[in-house]
């Protein structure tokens, strides 16, 4: 390996991105560009019984008003990896939740769009909305996923156990929020479309239009060169793409929407609330004997979403007796969707303060606990992991935080009048992985242009694709350029579940390999070359020059084989297939992590901040230091957010959100946030060519739990209810 | 947002005139109020008066008081000598509220003139907001209350006054001038702002068309201390929960002269009377500043999500107030 | 209505619906897109730029009130193509990851510099805390601009 990979080198799109010159959907213009404004339901609940479009319709600048009434009909988009398609918009009187869309307005100006969708005037049959997850009207799925966990005997585990502790954990309404308001602009060229979007996932976009709209996959475009953050908003095809690419089509002119704060909080997903019920049982010695868990969360009346918050508990230590148990209930709310980690993010926090919990009752250090039930290996299918440092991460992550000094008993550390505490969680992140393709194209000069399909949302895949590339063909990362966020590139998956860096990577791995094959078939017969007849594995690349493994002068450059052949460009595609377990005899494992806080209590104004967090992380191979430390930092501050900042309010009465705006809707500001120290611990994981693991959620996990049970070893107070504010703390 | 007109005004009699003369004209200074209301929809001038260019910034010294040009901003104010040296709570007030960026173009007047934060009020797509539509009723008592105001609240409105500055302003007794079509006037901030009531849509007592120009603020005398304490759940960036401004000379442990208002609480920058009647020829001590603070949240009103805040409002200003003598002794 | 702006050290007339805040004027009317559009709502702090040298958010700010006043962008931030040692340093320490709240956070930075408020972590922590960023750079963003006023 050569140091290209690893190195914390700067981001190749740093230049564009701190000039402002990143062109992110809504900095796109078109001559003619038309603008759009929704109008969206104020009720939860019920019908449409009059819709008056007149006034708008009357406005100067006004092109469109499209309505139920005048909307076509469109299909529901297709079934994806992630699961169904959103509902297509505004196909009939009926309102499932507050704020959704049931009107878009085009005019020449934004400003004229969005006063115009104001004159609207709908007037509405309300129906009492589900809004309570205990509504005794909801409609309620038992396991929804087909993954509850049946595990050995859990009864028997409890009465083996000595002691048992059992805890409620709830969490609230997390909204993803991306800095970048989501946006869409469509244009059509008769039957072709051409979209700019803030998706994560390209393909999907241009999939999902080409069944709405019934027309060719290969006559859409779609393009996300740059995306203001996602955090899983731009996971799946929203309604509000659609009713722009309807738009489009009705006024024959590009058309841009650009969604509101207040829309992004009813038209991307938000992270759903949740209640869970964790109850572990250990021997005195603290060996978990079993793990009951169940977590219900709410979902929309007609959508889908996927939060097992309770199966974070099946795989997380070393335990023979588990039962997880999840339910869903239908709500009249916006539909949830992942936010960075789904699931995990909810879980683990009741999870990791259950444990905390335990190791209190027993007396013993949470960290010793958890070493104790370390799961030697994959705890569901008994395979060894394919790799797991979690017990490094323990160690590293205390030594560097100094877990030593913490005193056990609660609030037996303090500064002045600042209560000390110090919390830690760990983390066994899922692996995820599906197909990925890329294109890797040596060109005559000898410099390579390799693209893909997807997208970078800050994580660095520009970035981490071209070292993988360049170290792949032996170039130099100036000699190469990444390209993606663009359909017509070969089909990558979503940026999410941590798994694009592995798919997508190895994906390119193979595409560069399948080049120097490529590269080798020209020259099989070439009695002027030194690397004639050799194969794949007789070679090496280096310096823009391949080479006979260990005799460097045994081969030539790239330009040189090029020129001799006259080839302009060479080409080769990859495409790599995820892993699996039962072929590699391994347990794919996903990321590791321990998290390790202090925290500072004022119990006096229930001031609580955090003033240290080390992050020791497993992800297998790391890419780019710099980068993979960017997601990690960057994970611990929506971790953080996550537990003391973010609660999304719903009204009760009318199901609308009472803090849909970034002044009431709280995320940390800088002041908040302190220094963050990552550690990278373990080793490249065998289970693929590059050896990573994915670490853009590992970040995030474990930070609510490591916080919480911080404030416990403070004030002696457990905190079971996120946010943690100031109201918990006053003592 | 509805069409407007936008005039820059070219003087103060003007600028009067024109909006005095219609009820849908309004001015715009620093518009981190005015511009947000109105993308919301809540407000709808036809006409906005810009009287950012108007020569009424700065600040001027007089010896017992400084004169605030309305359209000073609140950076600006903050770099004021004299308030540095004489007025550190107006300062420290001032470097807590908002963003530099937000307190570059929010004035003085403005920031006085700032409306509730109340997500009611500020949501049209909610039908019950008194404030935004008289009798329609009020959906934060039922709502999320976490923000609101604990004291002046009425059955009809409990939305909070939510400027930082206000609250030292109000307790060193500052006068807010005024020019109206029939001249000018000076009003004591205390008597500035009406409480909701009844008519929770009437905030002060300005009639239409007149004109914030100064506000006139006394110096804290010799020896005072003060200090300006905001409690919230982020460290910076975020409007006050609750918080305590308060100023105290205290000789041989005995409090001579006390002003205390509170913030993050009322309906209105809430000057306790209560509180400095407590403190006045008092000792300096912690059970002093408990008793004080007893008495300033007497007549609190709760919600079940506002009723953490009167412990909260109690501990500010004790801490506050041991915090100023603290830093004498 | 006519309204001329000065931006980057360049007069533009331009005929504008008095409701076109500044930001909505350089991005839309003036191609001038690095300025970006987080809230609208003056609480994010992504549209910031100078104005009259003084960081301000121009999304609460109408493009009518800020005639014969000089307008200042991230576009016109690097001379001839050699960046700003503030953009330098925000490489340098992967000061942002999506990139969005970047420009604004970099005016920012370049307003508190200047205002000298840059003396000490506690300082940068608090007077860069009207700049949302929701990837998490903000240990960066500090370590970019300490790097920054520490050169001087």
């Amino acid at each position: 390996m050569t140091a290209i990979i690893g190195a914390g080198i700067d981001r190749v799109d740093a230049a564009l991105k701190v000039t402002g010159s990143a062109n992110y959907p809504n900095d796109v213009a078109y001559p003619g560009l038309a603008h759009a404004a929704l109008v969206r339901a104020t009720v939860a609940a019920g019908r449409i019984r009059a819709i008056d479009t007149s006034a708008a319709e009357a406005a100067p600048g006004v092109l469109t008003v499209i309505t139920h009434l005048t909307a076509p009909r469109l299909d529901r988009g297709p079934m994806t990896l992630l699961g169904p398609s959103p509902p297509a918009p505004i196909q009939d009187d009926r309102i499932l939740h507050h704020g959704q869309h049931v009107a878009i307005v085009v005019a020449d100006s934004p400003e004229r769009a969005r006063h115009a969708a104001s004159l609207v005037r709908v007037e509405y049959e309300t129906v009492k909305a589900l809004l309570d997850l205990d509504d005794p009207r909801a409609e309620v799925t038992a396991n929804p996923w087909n993954l509850d966990t049946d595990r050995g005997d859990v009864a028997a585990g409890f009465a083996a156990a000595d002691v048992v502790v059992e805890g409620t954990y709830t969490t609230p309404d997390n909204t993803n929020n991306p800095l970048g308001l989501m946006s869409t602009v469509a244009i059509w060229h008769g039957d072709s479309l051409t979209v700019h979007d803030s998706t994560q996932w390209p393909h999907n976009v241009r999939t999902s239009l080409a069944k709405i709209f019934k027309v060719p996959e290969s006559g859409i475009r779609v393009l996300a060169p740059y995306v203001g953050g996602g955090f899983g908003a731009g996971l799946r095809m929203w309604p509000h793409v659609i009713l722009t690419v309807l738009a489009a089509r009705e006024v024959g002119r590009p058309v841009k929407l650009v969604l509101t704060r207040p829309e992004m909080f009813t038209s991307v997903g938000h992270r759903p609330h949740s209640v869970m019920r964790f109850k572990l049982g250990a021997t005195r010695d603290g060996r978990l004997m079993a793990i009951d868990a169940d977590g219900v969360s709410p979902v929309a009346m007609e959508d889908d979403d996927y939060e097992p918050v309770s199966l974070c508990a099946a795989t997380a230590y070393g335990c023979s007796h588990v039962r997880t148990r999840d339910r869903q209930v239908r709500l009249n709310i916006p539909c949830p969707g992942s936010m960075r980690a789904p699931a995990e993010g909810q879980g683990n926090f009741g999870l990791e303060s259950a444990v905390d919990e335990l190791a209190h009752a027993l007396g013993m250090d949470p960290l010793e606990l958890r070493l104790r039930n370390f799961a030697q290996a994959d705890p569901e299918s008994g395979l060894p992991w394919s790799s797991n440092a979690l017990r490094e991460c323990y160690r590293l992550g205390a030594e560097r935080f100094g877990w030593s000094r913490r005193t056990p008993q609660p609030g037996s550390m303090r500064e002045g009048r600042w209560l000390i505490g110090y919390g830690m969680a760990a983390v066994s992140y899922p692996a995820y992985q599906v197909p990925c393709q890329a294109r890797a194209s040596l060109h005559r000069d000898g410099s390579a242009f390799v693209r893909s399909a997807a997208t970078d949302i800050g994580t660095g895949t520009y970035t981490v694709m071209t070292q993988l590339a360049a170290e792949s063909l032996g170039l130099d990362v100036s000699r190469v350029r990444f390209d993606l966020g663009d359909s017509d590139m070969p089909y990558s998956p979503q940026a999410g579940g941590s798994g694009l860096t592995g798919a997508l990577g190895n994906a390119v791995h193979l595409a560069c390999r399948r080049l120097v094959g490529d590269v080798l078939d020209l020259v099989r017969d070439d009695a002027n070359s030194p690397l004639r007849g050799m194969k794949l594995d007789d070679v090496t690349v280096d310096q823009g020059r391949v080479h006979r493994v260990g005799i460097p002068e045994q081969g030539e450059a790239y330009s040189d084989i090029l020129a001799r052949h006259g080839v302009e460009e060479l080409s080769a595609d990859g495409r790599s297939i995820p892993p699996r377990s039962e072929d590699l005899g391994m347990a794919v494992a996903g990321a590791f992590g321990a998290k390790f806080v202090e925290v500072r209590v004022d119990p006096d104004l229930g001031l609580l901040r955090v003033a240290r967090v080390v992050s020791a992380i497993d992800g297998g191979r790391v890419l780019n230091e710099k980068t993979a430390t960017s997601q990690i930092v960057g994970g611990t501050v929506g971790g953080i957010s996550q537990a003391m900042f973010e609660d999304t309010a719903t009204d009760r009465e009318t199901g609308r959100i009472a803090n849909a705006t970034f002044g009431d809707y709280l995320i940390p500001v800088n002041a908040d946030i302190p220094d963050i120290d990552v550690i990278f611990v373990g080793e490249p994981d065998p289970a693929t060519p590059i050896g990573t693991k994915g670490v853009g959620e590992v970040g995030l996990v474990g930070l609510a739990a490591a916080i919480a049970n911080a404030v416990h070893h403070a004030t002696g107070r457990r905190i079971r209810t996120l946010p943690i504010t100031i109201d918990q703390l006053m003592l | 947002m509805r069409p407007f007109e936008y005039v820059r005004a070219v003087d103060a009699g003007q600028a009067v005139a024109l909006v005095s003369a219609d009820p849908d004209t309004s001015y715009l200074a620093g518009g981190t109020t005015q511009l947000d209301l109105m993308k919301d929809g809540v407000l709808r001038p036809a006409r906005l008066v810009d009287v950012t260019r108007l020569p009424l910034s700065g600040v001027t010294s007089t010896g017992s008081a400084i004169r605030v040009g309305a359209t000073t901003t609140m950076e600006e104010l903050a770099a004021d000598p004299v308030v540095i040296e004489r007025l550190p709570f107006i300062r420290e007030a001032l470097l807590l509220g908002a963003s530099t960026q937000l307190r570059n173009l929010a004035t003085i007047g403005g920031n006085l003139l700032q409306r509730a934060r109340c997500r009611y009020f500020r949501d049209p797509a909610v039908e019950a907001c008194n404030k935004r539509d008289p009798g329609s009723g009020c959906a934060a008592i039922t709502g999320f209350a976490r923000m609101h105001a604990i004291l002046g609240t009425s059955d009809h409105c409990i939305a909070l006054h939510a400027s930082d500055v206000a609250v030292p302003l109000v307790a060193l007794d500052s006068v807010v001038h005024v020019q109206g079509v029939d001249g000018p006037r000076g009003i004591p901030l205390t008597e500035f702002y009406r409480p909701p009531g009844d008519t929770p849509h009437i905030e002060n007592v300005l009639r239409h068309g007149e004109l914030i120009t100064a506000v006139e603020v006394p110096l804290l005398p010799e020896g005072a201390r003060s200090h300006y304490l905001k409690v919230r759940d982020r460290v910076s960036y975020e409007f006050a929960l609750t918080s305590a401004g308060a100023a105290l000379v205290i000789q041989d442990g005995l409090i001579t002269s006390a002003r205390v208002a509170l913030g993050g609480v009322g309906t209105l920058p809430w000057r306790s009377w209560e509180a400095e009647r407590v403190l006045r020829d008092a000792p300096a001590t912690r059970e002093t500043f408990r008793a004080a603070a007893d008495a300033a949240l007497e007549g609190a009103r709760t919600l079940p999500g506002t009723a953490f805040k009167v412990d909260l409002a109690k501990r500010t200003l004790v801490r506050t107030l041991e915090t100023i003598a603290g830093a004498r002794a | 209505m006519e309204v001329t702006l000065n931006v980057n050290g360049s007069a533009h007339p331009l005929r504008l619906d008095a409701r076109v805040t500044l930001l909505d004027a350089l991005r839309d009317h003036l191609g001038l897109t690095g300025a970006k559009k987080g809230c609208d709502q003056g609480a994010c702090g992504a549209c910031t730029v100078l104005l009259d040298g003084r960081r301000v958010v121009a999304c609460l700010t109408l493009a009518a009130q800020c005639e014969e006043r000089e307008v200042t962008t991230i576009e016109a931030l690097s001379e001839e193509g050699t960046p700003h040692p503030v953009q330098a340093a925000f490489a340098r320490h992967d000061a942002f990851q999506c990139g969005y709240c970047t420009p604004g956070q970099i005016m920012s930075a370049v307003a508190l510099l200047a205002e000298g408020r840059a003396g000490s972590e506690e300082e940068i922590r608090e007077f860069m805390s009207g700049n949302l960023c929701r990837c998490g750079a903000y240990p960066n963003i500090r370590k970019a601009i300490r790097d920054v006023a520490e050169e001087g």
